[in-house]
């Protein structure tokens, strides 16, 4: 039974790290209609950011700061926002399809300097020995899963409300304009690029939290992590949730994540003894297929966005600030 | 929020239930880990070799009279999945023991976050980062680790014996760039330095890439008189063969990774007449023959592709320490009999069904035997490396020819002079 609370503990962790993720593609894609396609890059900040400030020093390379826990993981938040910034003003001319080719393409790049610039990313081999928080502290391995889940609940929690906040205040509401229709934001006096920058730099902000607390669980990054596939996964998680909504960004998540590993899981009770060698591709065709489901009949998600009717006080507010502006 | 908690608690029901099947099925079995990328194309035949020892253990009386009970997950060549198989299977199916898995980008966090953490004993076939031992050697991995999968090191010291061997003055190196290509290139042009050999450049070659001239021709611009491939088939015959095209010399050394008909036959035999490759494993000793016999009867087709020899003796050496411990053994005891199942003073026994039983005999009565695998006779240093003979071969028309035998004293006595 011990057992069982443990895995769940863990699957809770990883789908918790998962939901962090999808919360940042939904403040880009949900709110303010950039197409992200190139999620796994700023992951991948966050998560190199936080192991070469927060990890041991290694003879030969770069980096190895061993700064303290909560430092490498903000630094790793900062290197993915900071990452962000230079790739929006790179591409945010560009729209839709545009967008997510040319975010897809950082992404590969991204691995590509990640698989050769040895000396600061340790190629191929990765960069390891991230020391876990509170593992020294703590004994018993259960234990140290159930702290590490209140650590990335506490994240998802903080990133929660503050997404919340943010979408609710006049600047949400001028994302959503922005995604509605771009000229009517600017005829209002919107500065569409700039609020499309910052939606990108805070969302990848969030995805970079994800990859830091990632690593500080792995203890380990290369360049396997950084994968295009985990790109494709957040982005069935947020299709499924539902874009423009925090609760269905949570839900797609923990669903998606789940579908995925529980599948390849039951397989292994369910499939008969001369199918195991092919229930690997069995989970395949069982992911795709729920996910196409999904698209089929519900194409808004589990829960859609729901366009609450602005409380009369803020909308004045904000209907004298834009004329201000 | 709902329907989160109706399916989690759907599936803890469903696995408890179907646990209690399972138990009450048969009258003791133990739970053996195998994560594998199963729905690779390569990766496939290397899980249906481990699963068959598991056949063949239990043919041969089960592990300390159990019968052993191999699950099998797939890694999708992903970290995160694979991870997560891994904490399924020490968390809910309570192995002690996981086989597994091929790539070291998956075998580094499932050591680091699942097994090495808990206790469970694991072993792979094929990873070949030095990122491994890096961990062992820390006291990460708590002497729980083991692979047996030479690493490159002693490749890369015999190549740089037949090249001085040959009294080749320059190389070029030339090689995967993935964490084994990263790895065995570095020590190949470390090797070569430090027995003089001067190295002009090395070339990292990215796979499925539509050509290599690019490469190739940087290759050419140091006029080496020889080239060292650390390269896969794939990305080996494209690269040879723009390098010919141009003119490149086909004085070559390669790894045994280039051990292949495909290179041999698309190259062609008439470029191929001055390439030596390198190998560590042993094809000399009986054991080898007798495992591609046994292949062949079992899957009606010899082992091709990369890592199945060495899957083969991952599992048939891990699934013998385990019984050596017994069935109740927790990883770190199931650990520390791998090396009363590789002693080179025990008894010999070849890797048939008869050769377990016989091998469990011996070690139920507290012997030791010598296990002679598939890659040979198998013995680990203390980082869960292996350690191994090796040989130097060729092509001809038949197919790879064994050109010369480099013994475990010589290779160890090379790496000591270099060093």
């Amino acid at each position: 039974m011990i057992g069982l609370v443990s895995y769940l503990t863990f699957f809770l962790t990883m789908a918790g790290i998962m939901a962090i993720i999808t919360l940042g593609l939904n403040l880009h894609w949900g709110y303010t209609g950039l197409f992200n396609g190139g999620v796994v890059a700023f992951f991948g900040a966050g998560a190199y950011g936080t192991m070469i400030l927060g990890g041991p020093s290694q003879p030969d390379q770069f980096g190895g700061f061993e700064l303290p826990y909560l430092v490498a993981l903000g630094g790793g938040v900062v290197i993915a926002g900071a990452l962000a910034w230079v790739v929006g003003l790179l591409t945010l001319r560009l729209r839709h399809d545009y967008l997510a080719i040319s975010t897809f393409g950082i992404a590969v790049a991204l691995e590509a300097v990640a698989r050769n610039a040895q000396w600061l990313t340790g190629g191929a081999r990765g960069l390891r020995g991230f020391p876990r928080p509170f593992e020294d502290q703590i004994d018993n391995n259960f234990l140290f899963g159930v702290v590490f889940l209140l650590i990335v609940l506490t994240v998802l929690g903080l990133i929660w409300l503050s997404i919340e906040r943010l979408v609710n205040s006049p600047f949400g509401r001028a994302l959503r304009a922005i995604r509605e229709d771009e000229v009517a934001a600017r005829a209002l006096g919107k500065n569409p690029v700039r609020l499309r920058l910052w939606s990108l730099v805070i969302g990848a902000a969030i995805m970079g939290a994800g990859g830091g607390l990632y690593v500080s669980y792995t203890a380990f990054v290369s360049p396997q992590d950084l994968l295009p596939i985990l790109t494709f996964q957040i982005w069935a998680m947020l299709i499924v949730g539902g874009a423009g909504n925090n609760r269905g960004a949570v839900l797609g998540a923990v669903l998606i994540w789940g579908v995925w590993t529980l599948s390849g899981f039951a397989l292994t009770r369910l499939a008969p003894a001369s199918m195991q060698i092919d229930a690997g591709s069995i989970q395949y065709i069982l992911i795709g297929t729920l996910i196409v489901c999904m698209l089929i009949w519900r194409p808004e998600g589990l829960l859609p966005e729901k366009i609450k009717k602005s409380q009369p006080m803020t909308a004045r507010k904000a209907a004298s600030n834009s004329t201000r502006e | 929020m709902n329907r989160k908690m109706l399916y989690l608690a759907g599936a803890s029901m469903m696995a408890l239930g179907l646990q209690a099947g399972t138990a009450a099925a048969q009258d003791c079995s133990v739970n053996v880990g195998t994560i594998y990328p199963t729905s690779v194309d390569w990766g496939r035949p290397i899980a249906e070799t481990a699963l068959w020892v598991g056949e063949m253990i239990n043919e041969a009386g089960g592990v300390d009279g159990c019968e052993v009970n191999m699950i099998l997950r797939d890694d999708q060549n992903d970290a995160r999945v694979g991870v997560d198989a891994a904490r399924a299977l020490v968390d809910i199916d309570q192995v002690e023991l996981l086989l597994g898995t091929v790539s070291s980008g998956i075998s580094i966090p499932i050591l680091t976050s699942v097994t090495a953490p808990a206790g469970v004993m694991q072993m792979s076939c094929c990873s070949s980062s030095s990122r491994l031992t890096e961990i062992a050697e820390s006291g990460e991995a708590r002497g729980l680790w083991f692979r047996t999968f030479a690493t490159a090191d002693v490749q890369a010291a015999v190549a740089a014996m037949l090249a001085r061997d040959a009294g080749i003055q320059n190389i070029t190196v030339v090689y995967k760039n993935d964490d084994w290509g990263q790895d065995i290139g570095r020590l190949a042009a470390e090797a070569f330095e430090a027995v003089g050999i001067e190295v002009l450049d090395q070339i990292a070659i990215t796979d499925a890439q539509p050509s290599y001239r690019a490469e190739a021709t940087q290759a050419l611009r140091g006029q080496p008189e020889s080239l060292y491939l650390a390269l896969y088939p794939v990305e080996g015959i494209s690269f040879v063969r723009e390098w010919i095209g141009l003119g490149g010399t086909t004085t070559m050394i390669g790894a045994n990774s280039l051990k292949s008909d495909d290179f041999r036959t698309t190259v062609g035999l008439e470029n191929l007449a001055e390439f030596t490759g390198t190998d560590t494993s042993s094809p000399r000793v009986q054991s080898a023959a007798d495992f591609i016999e046994a292949y062949t009867a079992n899957f009606d087709a010899a082992p091709s592709g990369p890592g199945l020899a060495n899957s083969f003796d991952a599992a048939a050496i891990a699934l013998l320490a385990y019984h050596a411990a017994g069935r109740d053994a927790s990883g770190e005891e199931i650990a520390a009999q791998v090396s009363r199942v590789t002693d080179p003073a025990g008894e010999p026994i070849p890797a048939t069904v008869e050769g377990f039983a016989s091998a469990m005999e011996i070690l139920s009565g507290g012997g030791s035997v010598s296990y002679q695998g598939a890659t040979g006779a198998v013995t680990f240093d203390a980082n869960g490396n292996v350690s191994a003979p090796a040989v130097s071969w060729g092509f001809d028309d038949s197919g790879v020819v064994e050109q010369s035998y480099i013994s475990l004293e010589e290779v160890a006595a090379f790496m000591a002079s270099t060093n």
